[in-house]
Formats: structure tokens, C-alpha cells, sequence
């Protein structure tokens, strides 16, 4: 009798490992309207630019009731966010109802050091443009504008940044070409993401901060950072508007500037219905006044949607130059 | 006293029906979620986090934050109970915690140690959150990679201490925690390293899994290996299961309280650094009280080791909401999924946080007092429940503890690699204890290392490669003073010493 019912017990017990989750929805090919929960892949920490960027699009879809429910959002910062962009990439099961925040930043390690490539994914929107600024510590800093810095540095004092990784360590490549210095001159100190590198400026151990201007746009009401150089062509709005360009501290440079793209993207098991479905929310998104008001001009970005097809097109050819200019 | 007139705003803050209600659920869950093995405090926040959408931010940050807090005392329930930490700040628990309830057959006073020390090192903690709070967050401020550094060297002399009987068989494993600790992404330059093409091992290898399968899963080897010892069991339940029965003599409470304390200052502090949390706090709090003096050995089931561990987890968790409230920094990775939910009710995290949202912050911090009180009265109330769990049989304990160290790991990375390095760790490590050599220099020395080769490497940056640098900042000076005198301390005894028997002879 025992045996028995240890028998049926363990075959009870037995019977999840034959209830596969359902996959696709039944009748893909009418449009797509979200009936699970939508799972968003951030491969960044939380708090720092891809974060604000993610809870602000999710926020104002479901302010404005075109997402019934906020999607989940899942840090996966393993592997630099390669992990995460792996799993995304080859997710199966499910691919409609996956997204992932995917910038330039991530884009440029992403094919320096895997194999993941563009066509693992369905590209869905750019939604934003977003560029740096170098930041000083008005207390503890010993260089208050650029053009000390970069005098001491010429000098033979060392200047040290502290920035992110991805996209900031490839700005400040191109900043100290433009400079003709080299990088013991102007040395780069790379922070697992732009809170470690503001938490650094703070304390006094780095002359300057590299940071988009979401990231430090608190610190900079506090007036415990303050902006010197923008790295841009043209000077920022509102409280950034201080922080002169390259060319404006000394003509004999040009501007130095790496938008760095923020879009979002699907895995290519994506179907076409719901990439279309994600695209025309991003759509709606980027032109609703939370977007606008709450996070491009709060944090000194440029609006630029693009939607499915141009978002693909303009990732694969930024790959593709990327992809030429590291020699692969 | 201004800080004193803010808190009891928060208390006036935190005394309605909504927001006690929302302490007690939070601390019930953090009792629950800390002691499940590798469930722990950044899992079950960032599982509740959507769920508070909609909450007043004052409301959920009380959940959270008291979820964070008892999450604390939890942990040392399953590391007592089963030598399995239920969560990474536990680890140091388990090694005073288990002996105590299995050889002394005093589970029950184990527990209440436990529970009275975190409770005492909490308070510490948030009583020098109260009145230093924005000042504690400019020290940690201050603290450069070289300073980092420095304190690092001392915690790592720390493991000098857990090297046990065979100092030799303690490096290897030590140097072998921090070749793990480097498999993954060189930080400062971001290209993978060590990890044999593999995508997985780009990541490293998560911390979590390891000290799960570490301890965990090669406990259960153990158990499993050793299921013809039958005798134990009848034998562990000769206590009584009542509270009155685990209570603490008078005598026990004067030798915890000497340690508990020295670890709440300690610990608070730790919880304030970048980047070193709970978990750093827990090892360093165990390693600085083996330099006093104690009853018994510590790793024997001495009330001082359990009281010293358990202490420093709480006041760093305490500790770590300084630099959060203050700077909008998060000094750990539950820190910073706290710092996503402020965001998210639509709160501005940074500097201004105190000007801005007075109620919100003081709210917060009376909250963790109350939560503290609650917590303590739960967690003593069901330690004859909790003792109850050693009468169950070992076939059965197996596995349950198993799947439990098995979805932990999945939870942890989402993936079967958790529990691949889960188990991988776990036959490693049972190996190495049947053959004599203990696992804990191999955990502590991983969870520093790649602390220590970051802020290291970021150091030497900055100087340019000069070692000038780590003498040169008062503060790391200072740290390197205190490892020159612990390093050097034991050879000149030795010399002295032998220069004396020549003498004699």
C-alpha cells in the first residue's frame, strides 16, 4: 500500500516536467496585442543612463494605457551585459514578448568580443540621441575648467577621467586623439557604470567625470558636479549650458562627439506583428508629452525616432562601420 | 539635535495602520526569503518591486527596506539549522552556528544569539545612521581605490585567521579563490579573460552558486555519505522546544554583548563603504572579534563568534542606506535596485533627497527601527518551530535542502548555469574537506579579490604605477601601517623568541 502510493506520489510529481510552457500564441498572423507579460532585458545597473531610459518609456506607455501592465524589468549585467544580450538573442520560446534596451554602448563590445552580431536580433526603435559631458567636483577639483586640465596634462601632470565602460571609454579614445596627448597623459579609469565613476568625482580621486547628462543631472542641481566640456558639436540646454565644446576652449581642435544611440530590440525570433506592435509604441511613446518633457528635456537628449525598418537599417550600418574600423 | 526632531517626524511618519502593516509583511518576508538558501535580500526586492508600482514611495520603501533588513536576521536561521547560509552574509554565521546547535546541543540558544546580536548591532547601526547619516556618506566618499586597497590587505590578512591547523593547505585554497575570482571580464578594460571561449564564463563565475554549492551542496554530499550514522538524531532533541527553554542565561548575554557591539560599529561602517557591503561587513566583524578574547575558540559553537558575524551583517545593512539616502549612491546591488524602485515612484535620488523628501527619508529610517523591534519578537517566537526542523529525518532533509540550493542557484543567474557552477563548487568542495582542507579561506579571499585587483588596479592608475600613492593618503597610510604591524608582528615574535633559546642554550 505503501508503495503504491509513493508510486503515484512520485509520478504526480512527475507531471511538470511534461507541461511545456506555451510558446507562440495561436494565430500569429493577425496584428499583435501583448497578452503576457512582457519580460525587458537592461544590461546596464540600475540607476544608471539604460536604467532612467527603460522605467521612463515603460512609465509613459503605461501612463498613457497602451501597455496594460508594466513590463518586467530584469538586470542582467553577467558577462559585461553579454550574457544578457546572448540570452536575447537566442531566445526561442517567448521571442514576442522579450525586448531589450540595446545602444551603441553596448552594440561596440558586443562585436569586439562575441560573435553576437545585429541580424541576432529584430531592431525595434531608436527612440533617443544621447552624448557626454566631463564633469568637475567644484570643491575638491585642482583643474576648474577644461583648458587647465588640458594645460597640465600637455604639462606633464597626469589627468585622470573616470567614466563608464562601452561607449564612454571609446569618447574618451577619440578625445585624446583629437588631442594629440597619449593615454598616460590623460588616463581613463573604467567604472562597471556611470554611478561608480560620479561616486569617484565626488570623492576627489579623479580630476573629471565623463557622464550623459541623465545620470548627473541631480548632482549637478546639488552643485556638487559642474560641467566643463561638452562633447558635442554644439552647446547643451538649461542647467548644462555652461560647459563649452572643444572647439570653443581652443579652435584648433574640432568637436568631439559619439552620439551614442538608444534603441530597443527584439530577439530575431521576433514575429513581424509584434516587432510592428512594439514600433508604433515606441512611436507613440516618443511623441507623448511624459517622453518629452519627463525624460528628453529633463536629461538634455535629442528626440530622434526611428522606427522598425530605419532602426535596422541604421544599426547594420553602424556595425558594419564599427565592425571595419576595429580591423574584423 | 536636529536629526533627533526629524526622527520622531519619521515616527510620526511611520505610526499608521498602513505603514506598521507594511513593516511587519516586509519583515516576515525577509525572515522567509533570507532563510531559503540562495533566495536572498536583492532577489526578493527586486521581486517586489513591481508589485509597489502603484504604493505611496513611503509605503514601499518601508517594505522594501525592512525585506532588506530582516532578510539579515533570516539568514542565520538555515546556517545555524543547516549549515547552509541562507544567504552570502550568513556564511560566517554557519561557522560558530552549526557547531553550537549540533555538538553543543543548543540550537535554541544558538538562534537567540543570533536573533539579540543582530538586533544589537542593527540599533548601533541605525543609531549612527540617525545622527551621522549624511556625514557617514562623505567619509565613504573619501575613501579613494588606494584607501580601498589598503583595507582590503587588512581583510585579507584576515583569512591568516581561518587557515586552521595547515597554514600551507590554507594559501592554496586561498590562492585558489582568487584565480576564480578572475575568470571573467578584466574591469578595466572589458575583454574577457580565462574563460575558454565560453560566453558563460565571461560573466565569472556569480558569487551566489558558488557559496551555495561551497557549502550547501557538499553539506549534502556529507549528509548523504554519512546516513549510517543514526544515532544523532534521536539525541539533538533533548532540549526543550519552548522559548523559555532556548532563553539565554544571564551569563551567555554578558559574553555576546562585548562583540556584538565592536561588530555594529564595525559593521556600520563597512556598509557605508563602496562597494563593500553586508556580506564584507560579516567577514571582517568575525575576523577583527577572533582577536579578543573568548570562552571558547571561535569556530567551536562560541556564542562570541556567532554574536561578532551576525552583528556586522545587520549594522552594515543599516550602514549602506547612508550613502543610498544621502548621495543617491547605492553601496550594493540590493542598494541599487532600491535606488531603481526610488526612481520609479517618482522620487529623485541624489543629493537632495533629505531637502527634498524629508518625510520619505526619516520615514524610512524610523521605519528600520521598528522593523528592527518586529523583528526580533517574530524571529524569538518561532525559534521552537524553527528547532523543530532538526527532528526531521536526514533522508528527508536531503532533498529538500537540495532543491532549494537548486533553485536558488537558477534564481540567482536565470539560467542552468547557476546551478552547473553550483554543483561543479559543491564536489570541489567536498573533496577538499574529506581531505582536510577547509573551503572558508577559498570564500573569503573570492569575495574580496576582485574587490581589491579593482580598486587596486584603479589605484595604480592613478599614480602612474608609483606604490607612493598608498602612502601618500592618510587614510590608506594608516590601513598599510596596521598591515605592516600584522604581517610583521608574528616573524619578529619568532625572532625574538629563537634569539632567546640561543641565548639559554
Amino acid at each position: 500500500m505503501k508503495k503504491v502510493f509513493l508510486f503515484v506520489l512520485i509520478a504526480a510529481l512527475m507531471m511538470p516536467l511534461f507541461a511545456n510552457g506555451d510558446g507562440e500564441a495561436a494565430g500569429s498572423s493577425a496584428a499583435f496585442t501583448p497578452t503576457k507579460d512582457i519580460t525587458w532585458y537592461c544590461t546596464s545597473k540600475p540607476g544608471g543612463g539604460s536604467d532612467i531610459y527603460t522605467r521612463a518609456i515603460s512609465d509613459a506607455a503605461v501612463a498613457n494605457g497602451w501597455l496594460s501592465k508594466a513590463p518586467l524589468i530584469n538586470y542582467k549585467t553577467d558577462g559585461a551585459g553579454e550574457v544578457g544580450r546572448n540570452e536575447v538573442a537566442n531566445t526561442k520560446q517567448n521571442a514576442d514578448y522579450t525586448l531589450l534596451t540595446f545602444n551603441s554602448g553596448d552594440l561596440m563590445p558586443m562585436v569586439a568580443n562575441t560573435p553576437n552580431r545585429i541580424k541576432n536580433f529584430t531592431p525595434i526603435a531608436i527612440m533617443a540621441t544621447d552624448k557626454q559631458l566631463l564633469f568637475i567636483n567644484p570643491e575638491k577639483a585642482k583643474y576648474k575648467t577644461f583648458a587647465e586640465a588640458l594645460k597640465a596634462a600637455q604639462n606633464g601632470t597626469q589627468v585622470v577621467i573616470a567614466g563608464s565602460k562601452g561607449d564612454d571609454l571609446e569618447l574618451y579614445g577619440m578625445l585624446i586623439k583629437e588631442l594629440g596627448l597619449k593615454e598616460n597623459q590623460i588616463a581613463y579609469i573604467t567604472n562597471d557604470s556611470t554611478a561608480d565613476a560620479i561616486t569617484s568625482g565626488l570623492g576627489g580621486h579623479v580630476d573629471l567625470v565623463m557622464s550623459k547628462p541623465a545620470a548627473a543631472s541631480e548632482y549637478v542641481k546639488a552643485g556638487m558636479l559642474v560641467p566643463v566640456l561638452a562633447l558635442s558639436t554644439s552647446r547643451f540646454a538649461g542647467a548644462l549650458s555652461e560647459a563649452p565644446t572643444l572647439k570653443e576652449v581652443d579652435s584648433k581642435y574640432n568637436d568631439v562627439e559619439l552620439p551614442v544611440w538608444r534603441g530597443i530590440v527584439g530577439p530575431a525570433g521576433m514575429s513581424e506583428a509584434a516587432a510592428k506592435f512594439y514600433s508604433d509604441l515606441a512611436k507613440k511613446v516618443s511623441e507623448s508629452k511624459e517622453w518629452i518633457e519627463g525624460y528628453i528635456q529633463k536629461n538634455s537628449l535629442e528626440s530622434s525616432f526611428m522606427d522598425y525598418k530605419e532602426a535596422k537599417a541604421y544599426m547594420e550600418k553602424y556595425e558594419a562601420d564599427y565592425l571595419k574600423k576595429i580591423g574584423k | 539635535m536636529s536629526n533627533f526632531a526629524m526622527l520622531f517626524r519619521g515616527f510620526s511618519v511611520v505610526f499608521t495602520f498602513q505603514n506598521i502593516a507594511v513593516c511587519l509583511l516586509g519583515a516576515i518576508l525577509g525572515l522567509i526569503v533570507g532563510a531559503m538558501p540562495g533566495i536572498g535580500s536583492l532577489a526578493g526586492v527586486a521581486l517586489l518591486l513591481p508589485l509597489t508600482y502603484k504604493f505611496n514611495p513611503t509605503t514601499a520603501i518601508i517594505l522594501l527596506g525592512s525585506l532588506y533588513y530582516s532578510n539579515m536576521y533570516g539568514g542565520s536561521f538555515s546556517a545555524i539549522l543547516l549549515n547552509i547560509p541562507g544567504d552570502s552574509p550568513a556564511v560566517m554565521t554557519m561557522l560558530d552556528g552549526y557547531p553550537m546547535a549540533k555538538k553543543k546541543k543548543r540550537p535554541g540558544q544558538a538562534l537567540f544569539t543570533a536573533n539579540l546580536a543582530s538586533f544589537v548591532g542593527g540599533t548601533i547601526g541605525m543609531i549612527i545612521l540617525t545622527f551621522l547619516g549624511p556625514g557617514l556618506a562623505n567619509v565613504g566618499l573619501h575613501f579613494g581605490p588606494q584607501d580601498m586597497t589598503a583595507l582590503l590587505l587588512v581583510a585579507m590578512t584576515s583569512i591568516g585567521w581561518l587557515v586552521g591547523k595547515n597554514p600551507t593547505q590554507g594559501v592554496i585554497l586561498t590562492m585558489l579563490g582568487i584565480l576564480l575570482a578572475c575568470i571573467g571580464m578584466d574591469p578595466q578594460t572589458g575583454s574577457p579573460r580565462y574563460n575558454f571561449g565560453n560566453m558563460y564564463l565571461m560573466g565569472g563565475i556569480p558569487f551566489v552558486p558558488f557559496v551555495i554549492g561551497t557549502v550547501g551542496f557538499s553539506q549534502v554530499l556529507r549528509l548523504m555519505s554519512e546516513r549510517e550514522d543514526k544515532v544523532d538524531e534521536k539525541q539533538m532533541v533533548t532540549q526543550k522546544l519552548t522559548i523559555r527553554g532556548s532563553m539565554l542565561t544571564g551569563h551567555d548575554v554578558k559574553r555576546l554583548l562585548p562583540p556584538a557591539i565592536r561588530s555594529g560599529v564595525l559593521g556600520t561602517f563597512v556598509g557605508v563603504l563602496p562597494g563593500a557591503g553586508a556580506t564584507t561587513g560579516a567577514f571582517l566583524g568575525y575576523a577583527m572579534n577572533k582577536a579578543f578574547k573568548s570562552e571558547e575558540p571561535f569556530g567551536t559553537g562560541a556564542i562570541e563568534g556567532i554574536a561578532s558575524c551576525e552583528a556586522a551583517n545587520n549594522a552594515a545593512a543599516a550602514g549602506a542606506f547612508a550613502p543610498l539616502l544621502a548621495l543617491g549612491i547605492p553601496g550594493s546591488g540590493t542598494g541599487a535596485v532600491l535606488l531603481g524602485g526610488l526612481m520609479m515612484w517618482g522620487l529623485n535620488p541624489g543629493p537632495l533627497l533629505f531637502t527634498n523628501n524629508p518625510d520619505f527619508a526619516w520615514g524610512l529610517i524610523a521605519s528600520l527601527f521598528l522593523a528592527n523591534i518586529l523583528t526580533l519578537m517574530i524571529s524569538i517566537g518561532v525559534i521552537p518551530f524553527l528547532i523543530k526542523i532538526l527532528t526531521v529525518p536526514v533522508k528527508v532533509i536531503i532533498p529538500i535542502v537540495l532543491v532549494i540550493c537548486m533553485v536558488g542557484s537558477y534564481a540567482n543567474t536565470y539560467s542552468m548555469y547557476g546551478v552547473v557552477v553550483m554543483i561543479i563548487a559543491g564536489l570541489v568542495s567536498y573533496i577538499c574537506e574529506k581531505s582536510g582542507y577547509s573551503t572558508a579561506p577559498m570564500l573569503l579571499s573570492f569575495v574580496l579579490a576582485p574587490l581589491l585587483e579593482n580598486n587596486m588596479r584603479k589605484a595604480f592608475i592613478t599614480s602612474q604605477g608609483s606604490v607612493g600613492i598608498f602612502f601618500t593618503s592618510p587614510i590608506s597610510c594608516a590601513f598599510m601601517v596596521i598591515l605592516f604591524a600584522i604581517v610583521l608582528t608574528p616573524v619578529v615574535r619568532g625572532i625574538i623568541a629563537s634569539t632567546k633559546k640561543k641565548k639559554e642554550a
